[in-house]
């Protein structure tokens, strides 16, 4: 599975299908922080994602 | 679930999924709850939309454009504030210049320059940690102008429930009481233009939602001065206790809404006096804005 960050850097994660929120959980982002797709659709947190799926994660708070 | 389409957010307070068509029915029916209930718009109002072209004040003018039909005689305009901050603010006038077209809002922008005669980035050599406070006031006054000019009688704002739980725990923890129960709305109309927050009861994350559903969220880069802001501390700190604690912002707002019943009004007791060097209303001898403009030799 591929993780597109907020900054556009990539990682792929291995394993078994996993949910959404741990995967955040695991990356320390706090998920009312953020919004998720999975191969481009939006998803919520308890969605489940494995294999070759994309995964992209979107910050949603901006300016000052 | 309220249908079985896929869904694409999960709502709390009551916990639910919902699918896109539902999270825009939802979101667009709670705004337009918001505005009948505090009667923020009436017939024959020109409202001015404070429009950054950013994810929050894009929904807004979404939704007050759909909207528009179902009120008497109601126009909109949408302002846009050039600040003049290089490499961030171009790409979001050419999203405002985009989704004004698309929605046939008529559109006016206005610059820092135009107002104090230097952009942003120039004002603030040196004094780069006064970033938000410095446009802040620059920004209000520069729609208060540009919205007086447009002939509306309005303005309209994005800020949502994050934006308004986070100035409450601001004012809070600045121990800033008249800030805290400061109002713009009618009460003070006739000194200031009021400002009307339709997007108030809807959460940050319902919006990036909303807006990500329809191909309208505006991918956009971030401010250069954000870092240099208390608000991201206060957004990080409230939206950890939001995760853990689901209601911890309505809460906040309620208690707001709770003091400002009981002290408002003698806490604003205190007259209006007009400024004397432009004449705007404020409460001391000059209005921020002249503070500003003197402190920064403009």
């Amino acid at each position: 599975m591929k993780i597109i960050f907020p900054d556009s850097t990539t990682e792929t994660m291995v394993g078994e299908p996993v949910r959404i929120g741990r995967i955040l959980d695991r990356l320390g982002i706090n998920p009312s922080e953020v919004i998720v797709s999975r191969n481009g659709k939006l998803v919520p947190e308890d969605a489940i994602a494995g294999g070759d799926e994309v995964i992209r994660i979107i910050r949603i708070a901006h300016g000052g | 679930m309220i249908c079985g389409e896929q869904p694409v957010i999960r709502l709390r307070e009551p916990d639910r999924h919902l699918c896109a068509a539902h999270l825009i029915a939802e979101v667009e029916e709670r705004a337009a709850r918001t505005i009948r209930e505090r009667e923020l718009i009436k017939p024959h109002d020109r409202i001015a939309v404070a429009f950054s072209g950013g994810k929050d004040s894009t929904a807004l003018l979404v939704i007050l454009s759909r909207l528009l039909p179902s009120w008497e005689d109601v126009s909109l305009v949408a302002i846009t504030v050039d600040e003049g901050i290089a490499g961030y603010r171009d790409d979001t006038i050419r999203a405002a210049e985009e989704l004004t077209r698309k929605t046939g809002t008529e559109h006016v922008c206005v610059s820092f320059k135009d107002l104090v005669g230097a952009d942003l980035d120039t004002l603030l050599v040196g004094r780069e940690t006064q970033a938000c406070s410095v446009c802040g006031i620059l920004r209000r006054k520069a729609l208060s102008v540009a919205a007086h000019n447009a002939g509306a009688i309005k303005i309209a704002t994005g800020h949502n429930l994050d934006d308004e739980a986070q100035s409450v725990l601001m004012n809070t923890l600045r121990g800033d009481l008249p800030r805290l129960v400061r109002t713009s709305d009618a009460d003070s109309s006739d000194c200031f233009i009021p400002r009307i927050k339709p997007l108030a009861d809807i959460s940050e994350k319902e919006i990036a939602a909303y807006l990500f559903v329809q191909d309208l969220f505006p991918f956009l880069p971030e401010c250069p001065y954000t870092r240099y802001a208390l608000r991201l501390e206060v957004r990080s700190m409230l939206s950890a206790m939001e995760q853990k604690h689901p209601g911890t912002m309505r809460n906040l707002i309620k208690s707001k809404r709770a003091i400002e019943k009981q002290v408002g009004r003698r806490v604003m007791s205190e007259p209006l006096r007009r400024c004397r060097q432009c004449g705007d209303p404020c409460s001391g001898e000059l209005c921020q804005v002249c503070m500003l403009r003197a402190s920064l030799g403009k």
